[in-house]
C-alpha cells in the first residue's frame, strides 16, 4: 500500500508541476442547485454532464452528485455539482449541503411567478447559510477574494409562450443582490454550457482553496503491516 | 399554529421520526433495500441528540430536553376506524448547568458547532467507517486525524504521557524504559500472531488452529488476566486497557459488574482494531478521525444518502399520535401535528419520544418469548455525565486536536471509570479561530458521582491549560478564577442511556457513553434486521461512487 500510496503522492506533484509549468491553474469546486421541485435543476445538471435531455424527468433519485471538467484557458476547473435529493421539496435541505460551496445554482421556472418568489427565498436562505458555514467563505475572505459565486438561472425558455415572469425581472433581482443572471433551456440547451463556463471562469478569477480534510477511500486498506511505523 | 405541508404520498413501508444517528442509518438502509421511507423530525435540524449546534442553540437544546422541561401532549381525537396513542416527550438531560464567564471572547454562536454528545470519534478501520463508505455518506464529509492521544497520571511532573500504540511511537516514547520498550513490543508481537492466526483460520483452517499462541481458555478469561500473565507492569496495562481498548470501567478492581469486564477475545480485537486503523487512511497519522464541522455531519450524510435512494425528507414536523388499528390492534400509522394522517407498515422512533404502553396493543411481529423485555423497554440502563468547555488555550502548544485519557484512580482513588477529554481546534470548523473546544465524558451509576468525576477532570485540564498559561503570558491574571479558570464558558450534564427495541414500534438507541460508534451501530444493525429479517444491510456495491457518472 505504502507503494500505491507513494506512486499517488509522486502523480500529484508531477501534475502540479506540470499545472505550474503552463501557468494553468487545476481548480475544485463544490457546486450546489437550488430552487423549487420541478423548475429543471437536474435537467440542467444532466444536460451539462451528460449532453442528454428527458421531456419527463423524474423526481431527482439515485444520484447524490456529478463530476464535470471544465478546461479554460486559465484553470481546469473540476466540479462537484451536488443535487438536492429532493430534500428541498419540504424545505429539509442539510446545512452539510451548502457547506464548503464554491459556486450556487439558484433555478427557477419562468413559466411559474411561484417558483420565481421561491427562488429569491432560496437567495435569502443560502445568505444566511453562507453566514453559517464560514469555513471555506472564511478562507476566501483572508484572501482577499470575492464569496460564492451565485447564479440566478431562469430556466425553460423553450417555453416562451407560457412565460409569466419577465426577463427584465429576474435580471434585475439578481442585479440589486449582486448575481449572475441567465436564462437558460435545459430541453434545447440553450445557454446551459455558458452558465457553466461563467461559473468556471469566475472560480478560476476566485480560486477556492482546495479541501483540507481526509476524505474516507475504499482502495486504501491498510493496516496489514501489524504495529508497525506510520512515520 | 404553525403552517404545515400536507405530505403527499400518504402510504409508506417506513415512517422514521428523529434523525439522530440510529434512525437516519436506518432509513439510509432501508431506502437503499428498496423501501420506501418517510423520515420526519419536529426540529428544524437534523441529528437530534446526535447533532451538533451553535452555542445559543447547544444551551436551549440542553434546557429544552431537560427533565425540568415538561412538555404537554397534544391531545386529538380519535378517528373512527383507529384508536389514537400519544407520544410522550422523553426528555435524556438533566441537571445542566451552563456557566458563561467570558462570553466576550466567544463571538458570534454561529462560529460553534458544538456535538450534543461528545466527545466521540471514529477508528479508521472501524465498522462505523466500512458502512459509511458502502452506503456511499462518505463522499459528504471530510474527516481529521486526532493529533495525539495522552494518559493522564496523577503522579509526576509530566502528567501528560503519549501513547505508545504503534512501533515507532514505542521506539520513541521517553517514559518507557528499556525493559518495559521490550515487553510491550513483545506482547504486541503476540497479539499480532495471534491476529494473523485468526486470519490464517478462516482461509485455511485445521493446521493453522493447533499451535495457537493464545488458547481458548485464555480468550475467555478477564483481559488483565492476560496482561498480568504477559509480565507487563501496571503503567503499561493501564494504557492497554484504557488508552487502546478504551475501557470504560476499572477493569483492577474486584467490585466490578461481571457484563463490564473485558474479555481478552475482545481486549485483543480492540487492539487489532486500533492497528488496523493506523495508516488507513493517507494523511491520518493516528487511528482515530473527527468529521469536520462535528459529529453532526454524520446523521446529515445518512440522511443526504437516504434522500438519493427516493426517501422523503420532512423537518419541522411533529408526530403528535400513533394510530392502531381497533380490529387488529396493530399500529398502522401516525398522525401530524397538521392532523394530517399518514400510514406505514413499520415505524422507527427516536429515543426523544416513548408510547404509553397499553396492554391491550399487541405486537406487530410475533415477539418470541422476550415478554421480559417488554417491562424493562423504557427502562433507563445507565447514565453518562458530559461536559463541554470552551478555551483560549490549547492543552498542547503545538497541537490542536487531541485525546486525554484519565483512566480509573488517576483523579482519585475512588475514581471507577474512565474519563475521556477531547480538544478540538477550529480546523475542524467547530470553533472560531483561536479558540478551543473540550468535550469530556464518563460513565455514572449516579448524578453526583458523574459530576464530581467531571470536575476532577475539569480541574485537571485547567491546571494543564494554567501552566500553560505561565510560559506564555500573554493572558491577564483575571482570567484565572476559582470556578473554571481557564473556561471561557462550559456546560455540564448528565444524559441517560437507553438501549435500542422493537416491541410495538422500533425504539431507537441514545448516544451512549462509549468513545467510538461500535455498540451503536452493532444494536442499529439488529434493529435493522428485526424489521427486515430477510434484508441485507447496505448490500455491496460495486464502486457507488462513480456509478452516476461512468456509465
Amino acid at each position: 500500500m505504502a507503494l500505491i500510496t507513494q506512486t499517488y503522492l509522486s502523480l500529484l506533484s508531477f501534475w502540479s508541476t506540470l499545472m505550474a509549468r503552463t501557468g494553468n491553474k487545476n481548480i475544485q469546486a463544490k457546486l450546489v442547485l437550488l430552487g423549487d421541485m420541478g423548475t429543471g435543476k437536474t435537467s440542467l445538471v444532466l444536460r451539462f454532464v451528460k449532453g442528454q435531455f428527458y421531456d419527463y424527468q423524474e423526481s431527482t433519485i439515485g444520484a447524490a452528485f456529478f463530476t464535470q471538467i471544465l478546461s479554460l484557458n486559465e484553470a481546469t476547473v473540476k466540479f462537484d455539482i451536488w443535487d438536492t435529493a429532493g430534500q428541498e421539496r419540504y424545505h429539509s435541505l442539510a446545512p452539510m449541503y451548502y457547506r464548503g460551496a464554491a459556486a450556487a445554482v439558484v433555478v427557477y421556472d419562468i413559466t411559474s411567478m411561484d417558483s420565481f418568489i421561491r427562488a429569491k427565498r432560496w437567495i435569502q436562505e443560502l445568505q444566511r447559510q453562507g453566514d453559517h458555514c464560514f469555513l471555506t467563505i472564511l478562507f476566501i475572505d483572508l484572501l482577499g477574494n470575492p464569496n460564492l459565486v451565485m447564479v440566478l438561472v431562469a430556466n425553460k425558455t423553450d417555453l416562451e409562450t407560457k412565460r409569466k415572469v419577465e426577463t427584465e425581472e429576474g435580471e434585475r433581482y439578481a442585479q440589486e443582490n449582486g448575481l449572475l443572471f441567465i436564462e437558460s433551456s435545459a430541453k434545447t440547451a440553450q445557454n446551459v454550457n455558458e452558465l457553466f463556463y461563467e461559473i468556471a471562469k469566475r472560480l478560476a478569477k476566485a480560486c477556492p482553496m482546495p479541501p483540507t480534510g481526509i476524505k474516507l477511500h475504499n482502495e486504501t486498506q491498510g493496516g496489514r503491516r501489524l504495529f508497525c511505523c506510520t512515520g | 399554529m404553525a403552517d404545515y405541508p400536507s405530505i403527499d404520498p400518504s402510504s409508506f413501508d417506513l415512517i422514521v421520526i428523529g434523525t439522530g444517528l440510529p434512525e437516519s442509518i436506518l432509513a439510509s438502509a432501508s431506502a437503499t433495500a428498496g423501501k420506501t421511507v418517510l423520515h420526519l423530525d419536529p426540529n428544524s435540524f437534523y441529528g437530534n441528540h446526535f447533532s451538533s449546534l451553535p452555542l445559543d442553540h447547544f444551551s436551549s437544546f440542553l434546557q429544552s430536553h431537560s427533565h425540568c422541561h415538561s412538555q404537554q401532549p397534544n391531545i386529538s381525537p380519535p378517528t373512527s376506524s383507529s384508536n389514537c396513542l400519544h407520544l410522550k416527550h422523553n426528555n435524556l438531560f438533566s441537571h445542566v448547568h451552563i456557566s458563561n464567564p467570558h462570553s466576550e471572547y466567544l463571538g458570534p454562536s454561529n462560529k460553534f458547532s458544538l456535538d450534543l454528545s461528545g466527545p466521540k470519534l471514529l477508528f479508521c478501520a472501524d465498522p462505523m467507517v466500512n458502512i459509511m463508505l458502502k452506503s456511499g455518506a462518505t463522499y459528504h464529509i471530510e474527516f481529521k486525524g486526532v493529533d495525539a492521544t495522552y494518559v493522564y497520571r496523577g503522579d509526576g511532573d509530566d502528567k501528560l504521557m503519549t501513547v505508545p500504540d504503534s512501533r515507532s511511537a514505542i521506539f520513541k516514547s521517553s517514559v518507557l524504559t528499556l525493559k518495559e520498550k521490550r515487553q510491550l513490543m513483545s506482547f504486541f508481537k503476540t497479539v499480532q500472531e495471534h491476529i494473523l492466526e485468526l486470519e490464517a483460520a478462516l482461509t485455511s483452517n485445521e493446521e493453522m488452529r493447533r499451535a495457537r499462541t493464545i488458547s481458548d481458555e485464555e480468550l475467555e478469561c478477564p483481559f488483565i488476566d492476560f496482561l498480568t500473565t504477559k509480565g507487563l507492569p501496571s503503567n503499561i496495562k493501564s494504557i492497554i486497557l484504557y488508552a487502546i481498548a478504551m475501557a470504560d470501567y476499572d477493569q483492577e478492581t474486584p467490585l466490578l459488574r461481571k457484563d463490564f469486564v473485558i474479555k481478552t477475545k475482545d481486549g485483543i480485537k480492540s487492539l487489532a482494531l486500533h492497528n488496523m486503523s493506523l495508516g488507513r487512511f493517507v494523511n491520518a497519522s493516528g487511528a482515530l478521525i473527527y468529521p469536520i464541522y462535528g459529529q453532526g455531519e454524520l446523521s446529515q450524510a445518512f440522511c443526504r444518502c437516504a434522500a438519493v435512494k427516493g426517501a422523503l425528507y420532512v423537518l419541522r414536523m411533529p408526530v403528535t399520535a400513533l394510530l392502531i388499528d381497533k380490529e387488529s390492534n396493530c399500529y398502522k400509522g401516525v398522525r401530524l401535528a397538521s392532523g394530517q394522517e399518514l400510514f406505514s407498515h413499520h415505524l422507527v422512533m427516536s429515543p426523544s419520544f416513548t408510547v404509553p404502553l397499553s396492554s391491550t396493543i399487541s405486537s406487530i411481529r410475533d415477539v418470541q418469548g422476550d415478554s421480559s423485555e417488554s417491562s424493562s423497554r423504557s427502562d433507563v440502563e445507565g447514565l453518562v455525565a458530559r461536559a463541554v468547555c470552551i478555551t483560549r488555550v490549547s492543552i498542547k502548544p503545538d497541537l490542536s486536536n487531541l485525546l486525554i485519557i484519565f483512566p480509573p484512580r488517576s483523579l482519585y482513588p475512588e475514581q471507577m471509570t474512565s474519563v475521556r477529554a477531547l480538544q478540538l481546534g477550529s480546523g475542524l470548523a467547530v470553533c472560531p479561530p483561536g479558540l478551543f473546544v473540550l468535550y469530556i465524558s464518563t460513565m455514572c451509576d449516579a448524578v453526583a458521582q458523574g459530576k464530581e468525576l467531571l470536575h476532577a477532570a475539569m480541574n485537571a485540564l485547567a491546571h494543564l491549560l494554567s501552566r500553560k498559561h505561565e510560559s506564555s503570558t500573554t493572558m491577564e491574571s483575571d482570567c484565572v478564577e476559582e470556578d473554571g479558570p481557564n473556561f471561557l464558558w462550559s456546560a455540564i450534564y448528565v444524559q441517560e442511556l437507553r438501549k435500542g427495541s422493537s416491541e410495538i414500534i422500533v425504539s431507537c438507541p441514545t448516544p451512549d457513553g462509549r468513545l467510538d460508534y461500535r455498540d451503536m451501530l452493532d444494536s442499529t444493525i439488529k434493529l435493522f434486521h428485526e424489521m427486515y429479517a430477510e434484508v441485507e444491510f447496505f448490500p455491496e456495491t460495486e464502486d457507488a461512487e462513480n456509478a452516476e457518472n461512468d456509465e
